[in-house]
Parts: structure tokens; sequence; C-alpha cells
């Protein structure tokens, strides 16, 4: 762990990301109509691009990239404050949809249902593809994947590949997705919210983001059912990821080997 | 109590950058959001202390949720002023910082993600959205089975 107060004095590193915010912000909420649908690109969208267009070049040191990783963490709690904040005023409706918000959990095994048939039966992947479509490998999931099969077995370098991907793509991907799905199809859009609590800060804040520039006259709302929905992907993640999802994706990885009529492996 | 005032110095550094994002890109600057700023630096802050006395594996987000939520109930004398002054804050607006930090960071990752091969990376496309789209359909009969939505 890095000592907070290196992290304190980078003021180059805070002066960046001031610049960055200062950009982005001033370009705002830009909303691109497609069809009956509508995509929507928010300023924290272009701020991790500048970031990593930002990296690339010598204004961005090894030091700044390795600072900023701990600033994540630490700056998701303010995040989260707002969260707790919103959610408060609000709480009675946040507790008359719990029924909702606690089922719409099970439907984080859709990555099992949809990812791991196409990366059996479709592209023939073997173990791999376990540690990638067991759950959206954040921290956690790492941590559990590794410490049952090791760090360099099939199961590790797919859980690794999901890490990567989702930290490198994840907000960009759910901040361009969930604003379409609530303009294109017939899903409402606090469906999406409790959907964006996805157990990341980072992708949850990029979802629920397109989604109140797209209804900014549900944002209370947005924000309370995405930050509740998140905060029990948090609370029940880790042990329904080791009860529930993995041993599900270890079972229909066998079966759909069998379908292939594979080799078994 | 290691270091929790280096906690709350950084979340000032971020909190700053912040309220100055919440006044170009949303023209709100006042004392209310001024002060809204503070309050979240402190529940945050606060979140931070108590998961670090309190032995338990917890992570530090539920304490600052959970404390965040009894802070702004209306019916305690002190909720009116911490909702009127935090509701100054765009969500987006803290937001923007922590992801330009991201997007520094994840420089770091981006041989690995180029690296990765197209089946990896039509899998992992659709591992982030199997997991958006299950929930919400959930999320959906429910809510409009419940006659909320």
């Amino acid at each position: 762990m890095v000592e907070i107060t290196q992290l304190l004095k980078d003021w180059r590193l805070h002066v960046i990301v001031l610049g960055i915010v200062l950009i982005t912000e001033a370009i705002g909420i830009i909303e691109l109509t497609i069809g009956p649908g509508m995509i929507v690109l928010l300023p924290m969208l272009f701020a991790i691009v500048f970031g990593l267009i930002l990296y690339f070049t010598p204004i961005i040191k090894e030091k700044q990239s390795k600072n900023a990783e701990p600033i994540i963490t630490i700056a998701v709690t303010l995040l989260i404050a707002k969260i707790g904040v919103t959610i408060g005023p609000d709480l009675g409706n946040v507790i008359a949809a719990g029924p909702a918000l606690l089922l719409q959990e099970i439907g984080n095994f859709g990555t099992i249902f949809l990812a791991l048939p196409v990366a059996v039966l479709l592209l023939g992947m073997k173990r791999e593809s376990i540690g990638m479509t067991h759950s959206i490998g954040r921290e956690s999931n790492l941590g559990i994947i590794y410490d049952k099969f090791g760090f360099e077995s099939a199961e590790g370098r797919g859980v690794t590949a999901i890490y990567v991907f989702g930290t490198v793509f994840g907000a960009m991907f759910y901040g361009l997705i969930s604003g379409f799905l609530a303009t294109f199809t017939p899903l409402h859009p606090l469906s999406l919210a409790m959907a964006a609590g996805v157990g990341s800060g980072s992708m949850m804040a990029a979802a629920s983001g397109s989604l109140i520039a797209a209804y900014p006259e549900l944002e209370t709302q947005i924000i309370a059912f995405a930050g509740a929905s998140n905060l029990l992907t948090y609370a029940t993640g880790l042990f329904v990821s080791i009860f529930i999802a993995l041993p599900i994706t270890e079972k229909l990885y066998k079966l759909f080997w069998k379908w292939r009529g594979g080799e078994n492996q | 109590m290691k270091n929790i005032q280096e906690y709350f110095l950084l979340m000032l550094i971020v909190g700053t950058v912040a309220l100055i994002g919440n006044w170009i890109g949303y023209d709100i600057f006042s004392i209310q959001a001024v002060l809204g700023m503070l309050v979240l630096i402190l529940i945050a802050s606060l979140g931070q202390l108590l998961s670090q006395l309190i032995p338990m594996k917890i992570p530090s987000v539920v304490y600052v949720i959970i404390i965040g939520i009894i802070l702004s109930l209306p019916n305690l004398p002190w909720g009116p002023y911490v909702v009127e002054w935090t509701s100054n804050i765009q969500l987006l607006a803290i937001a923007t910082p922590i992801l330009a930090y991201a997007g520094i960071a994840i420089g770091r990752s981006w041989t690995d993600f180029v690296k990765m091969g197209w089946k990896a990376m039509v899998v992992c496309l659709l591992v982030l959205f199997g997991t958006l789209i299950g929930s919400a359909i959930i999320a959906e009969v429910v809510l409009r089975f419940q006659g909320i939505i």
C-alpha cells in the first residue's frame, strides 16, 4: 500500500486532474440521437479518455499513474457519501422497492448465462472461460479465483482478462449502453438504475450518470436505486460468487463441453 | 486512527476539484455548495474512521453510505440542512475527477488490454452486458408487478 502522504504531495497529478475536469466539464454533456435511442456522452467519459491519452504523453510520468490508482478507491467514498445523503430523504421509496432490489441481484448471473455459452459453445474456450464469466471480475473475484485455482491457472488468466477489460473499458461501456437501453428499449430507467449497481463505484457512476442525463426528472430515484443496489452487490457479492456463481459456472462449463462432444476440458 | 487526517486532506483535494467542476459544468457555486461538499467529505472521512476503529471486515463504503443515510433523514433535526446543502453538489461532478484519476491509472493496464485476443474481448463484453441486462429485466418485471413503474 502506498503511503497516503505521497499521494497527497503529488501536486503534478492533482493539477492535471483539475485541468481535465475544467476542460471536460466545460464541454459538458453531449447527447447523440440514434434512431429512437440516445447515447449520452458525459464529462466523466471524456475524463477517462483524456486521462488515458495523457498517460502516453510525457505530461504523465509512471509515478502519477501509480499514485492515481489508490486515489480512485479513496475518492469513490465521496461518491458513496453523496449516494447516502440521496437515499436518506428517499428511504421510503427504496424500502418499497426492496423486493425488486433483492431479486435483481440474481440478474448478475446474466453474465454466466449470456457469456459462458458463447465462450464455450461458439468460441471453444477452455477453462479460462470459468474465471472470465463467473462474475464481472472485480478485486474480490480476482481473490476468489486466484485463491482456488492459482494465479497461473487457466481460470486465473480468465479472471485477469475480465478484470483488465472491466478496468479499462467498464465505465465507458456502461456509460454508453445504459442511456441507450433506457431510451431505445422498453426497459424503464429505474430498472436500469437498479441494474447499474454492478459492484463497482466507477461503473455505477457512469451507468447511472447517463440515465440521469437522459431522465433528469428521475435523478434522485436513479441515484438512490443504483446506490442501494450497488451496496447490496458489495455486501453479498463475495458470498454469492463463492457459493453460487462459481459452482454454477463450473457445472455449466462441464455440461457445455459434453454437448460439444468434446474431450471434456 | 492511522492516517485519517491524510484521508481527510486527500478528500479535501478531490472535493475541491469536484466543487470547481460543479461550478463549471452545472453553474452551481454558493456557500451552500461549499458546505455540501464539506459535509460529504466529513461523511466519507467518518466512514473511513469507523472502518478502522471497528474490528470487522466490512468495507468502509458500507459505513459511509449508512452515515450518509442517517445524516440525511429528513425528520431528524440536522436532516433538512444536510439534504439542502448536499443537493447543490451533482453526482456527475464528483464522478468526473474520480474517472480522470482512473483514466490516468488505466494507462498502465492498456498494454495488457490490447494484447487480449478478440475472442476474450467478445466474451468480456458479454459479461459486462449480461450482468446489466439480467438485473434490468428482473428489476423491470418486479417493479411493474409492484406497480412502482
